[in-house]
């Protein structure tokens, strides 16, 4: 390939033109292209494609009866870029001013436009010189130094706007609202990228033709849309995406002789479905490696909740085929799974919870009883208690347990009249704390108070928590004194929250 | 006391989209540094007044003054968070890229952003606890996470005036708390907060005022001049269930 590459366009100025123009297009069209994945709008890039032919017959006629000049390329640019945008507009009006849909619109107004190009086309066929099917399908064979000069006047002019302009694009395609009140003018900005597409779809237009022009704007782009977390690096990605595009389909329709425009398309096609297949995280093969891995978290933590009950935490396979709502195959694959995670222990058909696992399947369980305390707060029948904290408990989200346990005054026993795990999560000695999530027995030494809630208390005193009184509502605290004595004090809960103590 | 200039001062505005009027004649001014709740049933034209805020919309008929100034001109001031329905979760976009968004409009077009703006867009990242986030795209964050990336873009923006279309709106308890908290310090460095609310359990709790609008404006004023449950059946037509709940909590709301 690197002989064909270097020395065959080396020899030949011809192809050397040609290459230099396919990487060009390429590029503008990738960048340009990312643009319009993102927005959306590639039908209505189709239709700029299509509606140039009507003004670059209406150019070429101008300019031969007027100036007598056989096609004149600046002036059936100028006429195919002002007719793409009359197409535009068109769209735009009728799709606003009517009950017709933008699709139907773009449908009727892109092929009418076409239409009355081709007929302009045959009815002046004496006049107009235009190859129709180069047009149709590209002519990157063909390309004149006149072609070269504009798309490469194109090209800078649109990645300069691109780049220079890029937040300012960015915004308005992610966030319109948010553009349009920081002062930007969103419908400029539109027409805008409406005009770049328009004289890329140009370009683009010389190499692939009309009918696939599309796939050179959006294969690349959608390609890279697989791979790239940001904008900035999808364009570039796009653009690659292009050139490798460009240049092996240009290499095997030169190899195979056969349309380079065709061929070019063809493999950015394959490209894209090759990616498609394989990207890491956006791929096919990554998203059934997923699945296939992945085992619900409703079946780990059912399992964690039988071993736990079980007698010495200690359980069977068929225990837990007797106490889940699963076949057993699934559970024992959730089994395996866990125990890769050193969740559990698998011997000797015994299933037991590792160090890991016990403390996973603490917190389900004071998520469960946290739950149907509150459930029982709002009123929720006594049998049903059970079953509804059993839908709730996979909600155990730390924030949302805590907010929970915070919100019920960190009560210690559920409605069963089972314990609550204290806060373990927490509850770490070294750590500073609230008071309120401290249970019977911990010590510690106070860090800090808001001395306008609470009086009794000093920072320095070492605190002893006894047992909770009233309900559980009231926070009975022991301070121990120089002289060896201990006083009480008793609290309520937002008091027992102005207290932060650092746990011994 | 000082006459205030109102931070927000709609007169007669009308929208429509088509035939459909989506605001009709709604008159009302919002004093600077308050957390107001707009309410109100679907398709109520609650949004629709935001985005006319924002110059997002136009007005048929109307003015729309922040702070005294024409909107036009104050442009910038307004910060906006947007429903989560309508952003495209899968835009390749990072969480810090996202909070960056919001000091875009304090550079020309051109010009590239400076140190400084990196540095408040990570601070309002901070601000939302979001910093350890900031390399992931945005589509793989749980709803209140996203909600919080937006909210520190607001806070980058620097606006005087924040209007949140729907933010609790999706989110789990602990999370609503969580942004709940961030609006409340946003109100205390003395900003304007706008807020679209669907939830009239919390309505009267979360906000100083309450907008409760309908196409028309039916009430602005306190929570408890506004959560009239005459005025609300009027206004809910048909969906009386809520109120029976809502009285209840009243009539229970004794000892809590």
């Amino acid at each position: 390939m690197y002989d064909w590459l270097v020395e065959t366009h080396y020899a030949s100025p011809h192809l050397f033109k040609a290459l230099i123009t396919g990487l060009l297009v390429s590029t503008v069209c990738s960048v340009i292209g990312c643009f319009i994945v993102l927005r959306r709008t590639s039908f209505l890039a189709d239709a700029l494609a299509h509606s140039m032919l009507a003004g670059v017959v209406v150019g070429y006629l101008i300019m031969k009866v007027l100036f007598g000049k056989e096609a004149h390329a600046p002036a059936m640019l100028i006429g195919s870029i002002l007719s793409g945008m009359l197409t535009v507009a068109l769209i735009g009006f009728v799709s606003r001013s009517s009950r017709v849909k933008e699709d139907a619109v773009i449908g009727i107004m892109y092929t009418g436009i076409f239409a009355f190009g081709g007929v302009l086309a045959s009815l002046f066929s004496h006049y107009v010189h235009i190859d129709l099917l180069h047009f149709m399908v590209g002519q990157l064979l063909g390309v004149s130094d006149q072609d070269l000069w504009m798309m490469a006047i194109v090209s800078v002019t649109v990645i300069s706007f691109i780049i220079l302009a890029f937040r300012s694009l960015q915004l308005v395609t992610f966030d319109r609202v948010m553009a349009a009140s920081l002062g930007m003018n969103v419908v400029l900005l539109d027409y805008m990228l409406t005009t770049c597409t328009a004289m890329v779809v140009v370009t683009g237009v010389q190499v692939v033709g009309v009918i696939q022009v599309v796939g050179l704007l959006i294969a690349p782009a959608a390609t890279a849309y697989l791979f790239c977390d940001r904008l900035r690096n999808m364009l570039w990605v796009s653009a690659l995406f292009g050139w490798t595009g460009f240049l092996l389909g240009y290499y095997f329709s030169e190899t195979y002789n056969v349309a380079p425009g065709a061929m070019i398309v063809v493999v950015l096609t394959a490209q894209f479905l090759v990616v498609f297949l394989v990207s890491p995280r956006y791929g096919l093969l990554a998203d059934f490696q997923r699945r296939l891995k992945a085992v619900p978290q409703q079946l780990v933590e059912d399992i964690l909740g039988v071993i736990l009950r079980a007698n010495k935490e200690r359980c069977g396979m068929d225990d837990l085929v007797k106490h889940t709502p699963y076949k057993a195959d699934r559970i024992r694959k959730a089994v395996q799974s866990m125990v890769r995670q050193e969740w559990l222990c698998f011997e000797k058909d015994v299933i037991s919870l590792t160090d890991d696992g016990r403390q996973h399947a603490r917190r389900l369980r004071r998520a469960h009883r946290l739950w149907e305390t509150y459930l029982q707060h709002l009123g929720v029948a006594e049998d049903e208690l059970h079953s509804r904290a059993d839908l709730l408990e996979h909600l155990h989200d730390e924030d949302a347990v805590d907010y929970l346990d915070d919100k019920l005054g960190h009560p210690l026993t559920d409605p069963h009249g089972a314990e609550i795990p204290e806060d373990f999560v927490h509850l770490v000695p070294g750590e500073v704390m609230r008071l309120a999530i401290l249970r019977e027995g911990h010590t510690g030494e106070v860090v800090r108070v808001n001395s306008g809630l609470v009086d009794q208390v000093a920072v320095g005193d070492r605190v002893t928590v006894g047992v909770r009184e009233d309900n559980s509502q009231t926070w009975v605290i022991n301070i121990a004194q120089a002289d060896g004595q201990a006083t009480e004090h008793r609290l309520n809960h937002e008091e027992a929250d102005a207290i932060s103590i650092r746990l011994d | 006391m000082t006459q205030q200039v109102p931070a927000i001062e709609v007169k007669n505005l009308t929208v429509s989209y088509g035939p459909v009027p989506a605001l009709l004649d709604v008159s009302l001014s919002i004093e600077p540094g308050q957390l107001v709740g707009i309410i109100g049933p679907n398709g109520s034209g609650k949004s629709t007044f935001i985005k006319s805020l924002l110059g997002f919309v136009k007005p048929d008929f109307g003015d729309v003054l922040l702070f005294g100034e024409d909107a036009e001109k104050a442009k910038g001031r307004v910060a906006y968070v947007p429903q989560r329905g309508s952003v495209d979760w899968d835009f390749p976009i990072t969480v810090g890229e996202v909070a960056l968004m919001g000091r875009y409009g304090k550079q020309p077009w051109w010009r590239e952003l400076s140190s400084e703006d990196h540095d408040i867009a990570e601070h309002a990242l901070e601000q939302v606890r979001m910093a350890d986030y900031r390399h992931r795209q945005i589509g793989q964050l749980s709803g209140g996470q996203q909600q919080r990336v937006f909210m520190a873009r607001a806070i980058a923006q620097g606006g005087d005036i924040l209007l949140l279309d729907e933010p609790f709106a999706g989110v789990d308890a602990a999370t609503e708390k969580a942004i709940l908290d961030v609006l409340e310090s946003t109100r205390e460095t003395g900003r304007t907060l706008v807020v679209v609310h669907h939830d009239l359990a919390t309505a009267s709790e979360y906000f100083d005022a309450l907008v409760l609008l309908k196409q028309r404006l039916f009430a602005h004023g306190t929570p408890e001049q506004v959560m009239h449950p005459e005025l609300l059946s009027e206004v809910y037509e048909g969906t009386l269930r809520i109120f029976a709940s809502l009285q209840n909590e009243a009539a229970a709301g004794g000892d809590g």
